[in-house]
């Protein structure tokens, strides 16, 4: 018998053109390396389907950029170092004209284009080169300076691709709000034909005006994706109410995403609860009805109002009736917004196709309303309570248990009855299902049990929807969440914890099993001055590596406040914080760290100190590093001893960025001095 | 931009014309320590700012352990900035350690100063039979102890740790504060020459004004220097002992501090 010789079908006998479009929908980018080292076929195919790219290097090696990418549509090059300066303009204007055009020749099909502009200059070097692109994103976290004419940032945007701009993201671009309705009337045309138009903008302290949004409305009646930060504090001059409501209805009936969030609720003190006596906003449900009739196509909408809006079920029973193809909603503090009296289901507790609901600071919400909104919506994956101080374990363990077949991310910060303990035994009827989790570390002592004291009046009420909803429950509403929970599906972490406090309780409330997270997010947040030693000397980071695949982290230790170099007599500075938070850090095989180092506000200053400096040298697994604030030459040397290190940023994204000089920022020349060290070394993999 | 200019991020600027003022910062700190005086001398005087070698904002590797053993070397540096920017006469502010850099290179080149306002300035920082400096050499030697610490664990590769704030003296833990803000090895050697430097002798040489301004409660800096300094200057002094704590007033008090540095800038000794 003749021999048969066998044949293998590998991916590569696939015809090109299935095998390009096989690339094409690769998006990971360590994924799409590890493709282009497969063959030099992959990587012809690699290299012409790749469509987004971030540049990093430093600026003044633009002339090396690489040839290969040609089909690059979304070009970032807001992360060009030195991070912050205007692009290109330390050159002379004949070298810019040319690295501006060697940028549209390596990158000739860019559709979508983020970059630093902290001048318009940037902007007008480098829009010329594509007049083909719909979508702008700037970035600016310095001041805007004075000397720049009213709108004066904008007008090149308009003037260069005005043929088919469609969306503009000013998000984190520090600009004054009176800046662009002016360039918006002036290029009407451009203005009608945009889409999406994103204002939310932290660094504002006020947000855009009433008349400004009803102008920005009615001058982009296309849009379908508005964003915008505003105040609804009546108080203050042109507040949004709801004449504005009514304008941004009428003006632009084609929205599917709709934000509009207040400054000081959102931006400026997120996690300030109102109490009982906040102020009332001018926002009336009659007006919300109208809202939402004239707004059918909404898909996703946040009401983040700074102030109180009063028996709003109604409204959202209309929301439901009128935006069937809701899916996504944030309300901020709305109150009435299920008051579950009888047994019927009423408020957003009917807005049944939602899948991802987030109430805040709704002072009258109650464990009621919470069971009757897991048995309304029930299709909801996401879900975010924050400042509610009436809801308890009960409740919201209830509402999970009803939502067990959907909810894979909670998140709850800011209720005076869910501490850390508590909010780990309301989710866990999930605990093998969620896969992102929020907490507040709050720890009550030991050897309280679990939960909150009810009136026997709301105990009867509770027990009664218990059996009329038919479903079984934990018996054991006391004690810890079982530490025998393994929180199979969890990948990302994020918790809140005050200054001074510990993270070494974590495992011990239930969070001990996690063999998936990967990912961490930690916001340390309040005053160190005036507050004495901390007792351990640790924050206690090292807990941590009890979870296997932990790699990536955010440390935001930005909020916290403290001295720098004028503590008053025996009182601990901010180097000694430093050290008590990122003491450990070591121990944790972390390969990206984002870290925000606290700040002296009287000197706006965030800067790394000489312990914070040594204990990140110590992680040495990692590979990318970003600090968000400023750092010494010296400081940053001290990473070179980390082996694989390769992506070292100090981008001061906050706001107001340090100026110059006079705030110790990282100098250029030392900042491109630390750069080529870095990238001078030979790395393994 | 010159050699010089360049390695001590020097920076000129002020549109006045009643005069140049060069500030000049303390071991720790930088030109940004003076952030809270510049925008109220800015319209009227021509306004220099530089950073010390060592300070956290310069090259590390320009820093010289053979020239900068005494505080001469600063002194050479200073002269050096105000040769290459043509400076011919200049009001110079300093704080700590670098007010006694400008005394003595106005005793090299008395003509460049045309006054000195010295900020919580001190000829000697270690007790002597009769000489209040306001450290004990027990104190000091558990700075050293911290610095020559966190030397060897940055030689080997590990991480510095100690700060400041781990020392028992409250002074010793003022002072060094931004001691700390330096690189180990630049640290070390400063902290030595710090505490080995003794200008005593060199005052009664001085010929040139100066202004002496200091905390009342500076626990590095006891009041009595300032006395020490105003009796065995050779030149003319004035002495004013602010209401304010701490040994970097024009940072934690700038509301205080700022009017006082502005009327000695100003005006000059009355005879």
């Amino acid at each position: 018998m003749a021999s048969s010789t066998i044949t293998t079908t590998t991916l590569s006998d696939l015809p090109d053109v299935i095998l390009s479009n096989i690339c094409a929908l690769v998006a990971d980018t360590r994924a799409r390396n590890s493709l282009s080292l497969v063959s030099r076929k992959f990587l012809a195919l690699e290299r012409s389907t790749r469509s987004h790219l971030t540049l990093r290097g430093n600026a003044r090696d633009l002339h090396l950029l690489p040839g290969c990418f040609r089909s690059i549509s979304h070009l970032d090059l807001s992360f060009l170092s030195p991070w912050g300066h205007s692009l290109l303009s330390s050159l002379p204007i004949d070298h810019q004209n040319l690295l501006a055009l060697r940028l549209r020749l390596c990158f000739p099909s860019v559709s979508s284009l983020a970059v630093y502009a902290r001048s318009p200059t940037s902007l007008e070097l480098l829009l010329p080169q594509w007049p083909r692109i719909r979508h702008v994103k700037l970035v600016r976290w310095h001041q805007r300076a004075s000397h720049i004419p009213l709108g004066g940032d904008f007008v090149s945007i308009f003037e260069h691709c005005g043929g088919s701009l469609e969306s503009l993201d000013l998000s984190a671009f520090y600009h004054w709000t009176e800046d662009l309705p002016p360039v918006l009337l002036r290029y009407a045309d451009v203005a009608a034909r945009l889409t999406r138009l994103n204002l939310l903008t932290a660094s504002f302290n006020e947000g855009y005006k009433s008349s400004e949004i009803v102008d920005i409305t009615r001058a982009c009646p296309n849009l379908t994706d508005f964003r915008v930060a505003c105040t609804f504090d009546p108080r203050y001059f042109e507040f949004v109410g709801d004449e504005t409501l009514s304008a941004v209805s009428t003006n632009c009936p084609k929205l599917t995403l709709l934000h509009m969030v207040d400054t000081a609720a959102a931006l400026t003190s997120p996690r300030a609860v109102p109490g009982n006596d906040a102020g009332d906003s001018a926002v009336t449900v009659g007006t919300l009805v109208e809202f939402f009739s004239a707004l059918p196509c909404l898909e996703e909408l946040v009401l983040d109002v700074g102030r109180n809006v009063k028996q709003s079920g109604v409204a959202l029973e209309a929301l439901n009736s009128k935006c069937k193809k809701l899916r996504a909603l944030k309300l901020g503090q709305f109150h009435g917004v299920c008051s579950a009296t009888e047994w019927r289901l009423d408020g957003v507790a009917l807005c049944g196709g939602l899948q991802s609901l987030s109430i805040k600071n709704s002072v009258d919400l109650s464990d009621m309303g919470l069971v009757a909104i897991g048995r309304g919506c029930c299709k909801l994956s996401k879900f975010e309570i924050q400042g509610c101080e009436n809801v308890t374990v009960k409740g919201v363990r209830t509402m999970v248990t009803l939502l067990r077949k959907t909810l894979t991310d909670v998140r709850i910060s800011c209720c005076k009855n869910l501490d850390a303990t508590a909010s780990l035994k309301a989710v866990e009827p999930i605990y093998d299902r969620i896969k992102k989790l929020h907490i507040d570390c709050v720890w009550s002592s030991l050897e309280e049990e679990g939960g909150v004291e009810e009136t026997s009046h709301d105990d009867d009420e509770y027990e009664r929807s218990q059996k009329r909803c038919k479903y079984s429950s934990d018996e054991a509403l006391n004690g810890f969440c079982s530490e025998d929970r393994v929180w199979e599906k969890l990948e990302y972490l994020s918790l809140w914890i005050s200054v001074g406090e510990f993270l070494t309780p974590l495992p011990m409330t239930g969070l001990h099993d996690c063999p998936n997270l990967e990912e961490i997010r930690i916001k340390i947040e309040g005053d160190c001055r005036g507050k004495r030693k901390p007792s351990e000397p640790e924050l206690g980071l090292s807990c941590l590596a009890l979870y296997p695949k932990l790699s990536k982290m955010q440390l935001d230790c930005g909020d916290t406040i403290g001295y720098a170099l004028t503590a008053p007599p025996l009182q601990m500075d901010l180097s000694l914080w430093e050290r008590f938070f990122l003491t450990g850090i070591g121990n944790l095989s972390l390969s990206e760290l984002d870290y925000w180092p606290p700040q002296d506000r009287d000197v706006n200053q965030r800067s790394l100190s000489l312990p914070g400096a040594g204990l990140l040298q110590e992680c040495l697994t990692l590979r990318k590093l970003f600090i968000h604030g400023t750092a010494h030459e010296h400081f940053m040397n001290f990473l070179l001893r980390i082996p694989n290190l390769r992506d070292v940023q100090l981008r001061e994204d906050y706001y107001p960025a340090p100026e110059n000089d006079m705030s110790t920022e990282m100098r250029v020349g030392s900042c491109s001095r630390f750069e080529d060290q870095l990238n001078s070394r030979n790395i393994i993999d | 931009m010159g050699v010089v200019e360049e390695a001590h991020n020097v920076k000129v600027i002020g549109s006045g014309n009643k005069g140049t003022v060069v500030l000049g910062h303390g071991f720790g700190t930088d030109q940004s320590v003076w952030r809270h005086l510049v925008p109220h001398l800015v319209d009227e005087y021509r306004i220099v700012l530089y950073d010390n070698m060592g300070a956290g904002t310069t090259n590390p590797e320009y820093f010289d352990f053979d020239r900068y053993s005494t505080l001469e070397g600063f002194a050479f540096d200073l002269i050096a900035i105000l040769e290459e920017l043509n400076i011919e006469s200049c009001i110079f502010v300093g704080h700590s350690l670098s007010a006694m850099v400008g005394v003595l290179a106005s005793l090299h080149r008395p003509e460049l100063f045309s006054k000195i306002v010295m900020v919580s300035a001190s000829p000697r920082f270690v007790n002597d039979d009769d000489y209040e400096g306001g450290f004990d050499q027990e104190d000091i030697k558990q700075l050293f102890e911290a610095m020559q610490s966190n030397y060897k664990a940055w030689c080997l590769g590990f991480a510095p740790l100690v700060v400041g704030g781990d020392l028992d003296s409250a002074a010793v833990q003022e002072f060094s504060r931004t001691l700390f803000n330096m690189r180990p090895d630049i640290a070390l050697s400063m902290a030595q020459t710090i505490f080995s430097s003794d200008m005593r002798q060199i005052l009664p040489f001085v010929s040139v004004p100066c202004h002496i301004v200091q905390s009342s409660k500076d626990l590095a800096v006891p009041v009595s220097v300032a006395e020490y300094l105003h009796t065995n200057l050779g030149s003319e002094s004035v002495v004013e002992v602010m209401s304010t704590e701490g040994h970097l007033p024009q940072l934690s008090s700038p509301a205080t501090v700022t009017p006082v540095l502005l009327r000695h800038i100003r005006n000059d000794i009355a005879v």
